[in-house]
Formats: structure tokens, C-alpha cells, sequence
């Protein structure tokens, strides 16, 4: 996965917010990934989107600026990251829309082999958690680091 | 001084600088997210499998 990144990343102290700036065609965008707990122990919701007023995450703004292989490398740096330094939680995440979680599932897909070495991969799908295999239609995704 | 900690990505093969920062750290604990993050505790309250282990 040569994907180029951006590496300059802000961090909360605590490892579960992350910002970091899309340039692109449409300017400067601020991005923000979140990890929160779920009602599930170990198990955190990872959330990406654009930053709003209030500091919110809006993961339904389309801001085609023109990155998106970037950001989503970036995306799975920050989740490697988030991994090393809490390697016993369970990360799940879905698109915001279908569109997205079917732009999700064929990152997943293409960089299979990769991920598939260092992380457990596991998708969501009519109710039940399966190992994930390519072009398995899945609602969300749920991920964890390999035990080394 | 602002805390720096250096990542190795082994996906990108490129190091990642992540700067701790007081805006960010103010955060923590507030739900950035809160539809997401019903959203995922729904999708789990209905799983019929359980977890890996």
C-alpha cells in the first residue's frame, strides 16, 4: 500500500482524536478521525469526516478535493497507529451512506492481502460477524491488530 | 513544549509525525460523532454471533 500520505497529524493526548489537513483542488479541509467506546467492551466506533463549527464530525460532506486515495491511506495510518498503542480493542466502522461503505469495502478489497497480515478483518453483515473475504457485501467492517 | 511521537507506518513505508495537542486533548471524552456512534451500538445490540475472540 504506496499510497502517499499526509503525515502531520494532531493528536489528543489520550490517542482517540486525530486532525490533519486535505489540500486539494477545493483548498484546505480539516479532517477528523474519532475513536469512541462503544456499549460493547473493547469494542470502539471509528468516525472520519469533515470538522464543523461545533467541533463535530460531518461524514456526510462530500468535499471532492480531489485526495481521496491520500486520505484514505492516511485513514489506515492513523488506524495503525491507534492499534499499536491499543492492540486488545476491537475498532468497527461503516460508510456514512452506502455509496461509502461500498467505496470502504473495495479499499479493503484492493489492499486485502496487505491489511489481511497485520490486522483481523471481519465484516458485518445480516446480523452476524464473518471473517471478511473479497467483494463480501458487508454493512460494516470490524478490525483488530494481529497478535505479533 | 508540544508532545511528538513518530510512527514508522509499515502500510505507507513513511514516518508520521503525531502532535499531541491541548485543542484536541480538550476533547477527549466528548462524542464527536454521536449518530455514528449510535448507529454502531445499534448494529451491535442486534449481532446474533459473538465476538472473535
Amino acid at each position: 500500500m504506496k499510497y502517499e500520505v499526509y503525515s502531520d497529524i494532531e493528536a489528543s493526548g489520550d490517542f482517540n482524536i486525530f486532525d490533519f489537513v486535505s489540500i486539494g483542488k477545493n483548498g484546505m479541509i480539516r479532517k477528523r478521525v474519532a475513536f469512541a467506546r462503544t456499549e460493547v467492551e473493547d469494542v470502539y466506533n471509528l468516525a472520519f469526516g469533515d470538522v464543523n463549527e461545533e467541533e463535530e464530525i460531518n461524514d456526510y460532506v462530500v468535499s471532492d478535493n480531489g485526495d481521496r486515495n491520500k486520505i484514505l491511506a492516511t485513514i489506515v495510518n492513523i488506524v495503525e497507529a491507534y492499534c499499536k498503542r491499543y492492540p486488545d480493542r476491537w475498532i468497527i466502522f461503516e460508510g456514512s451512506t452506502s455509496e461509502r461503505t461500498r467505496l470502504y469495502r473495495m479499499a479493503v478489497g484492493l489492499n486485502f492481502e496487505e491489511l489481511s497480515a497485520k490486522f483481523e478483518l471481519y465484516g458485518y453483515a445480516d446480523d452476524r460477524i464473518t471473517p471478511f473475504v473479497k467483494n463480501l457485501k458487508v454493512n460494516a467492517f470490524l478490525i483488530k491488530r494481529k497478535k505479533s | 513544549m508540544k508532545k511528538v511521537i513518530k510512527h514508522k507506518s509499515e502500510f505507507s513505508q513513511q514516518e508520521i509525525t503525531f502532535t499531541i495537542t491541548e485543542k484536541l486533548s480538550k476533547l477527549e471524552g466528548k462524542i464527536l460523532a454521536p449518530k455514528k456512534l449510535a448507529e454502531a451500538n445499534r448494529l451491535l445490540r442486534k449481532l446474533k454471533t459473538p465476538l472473535p475472540k
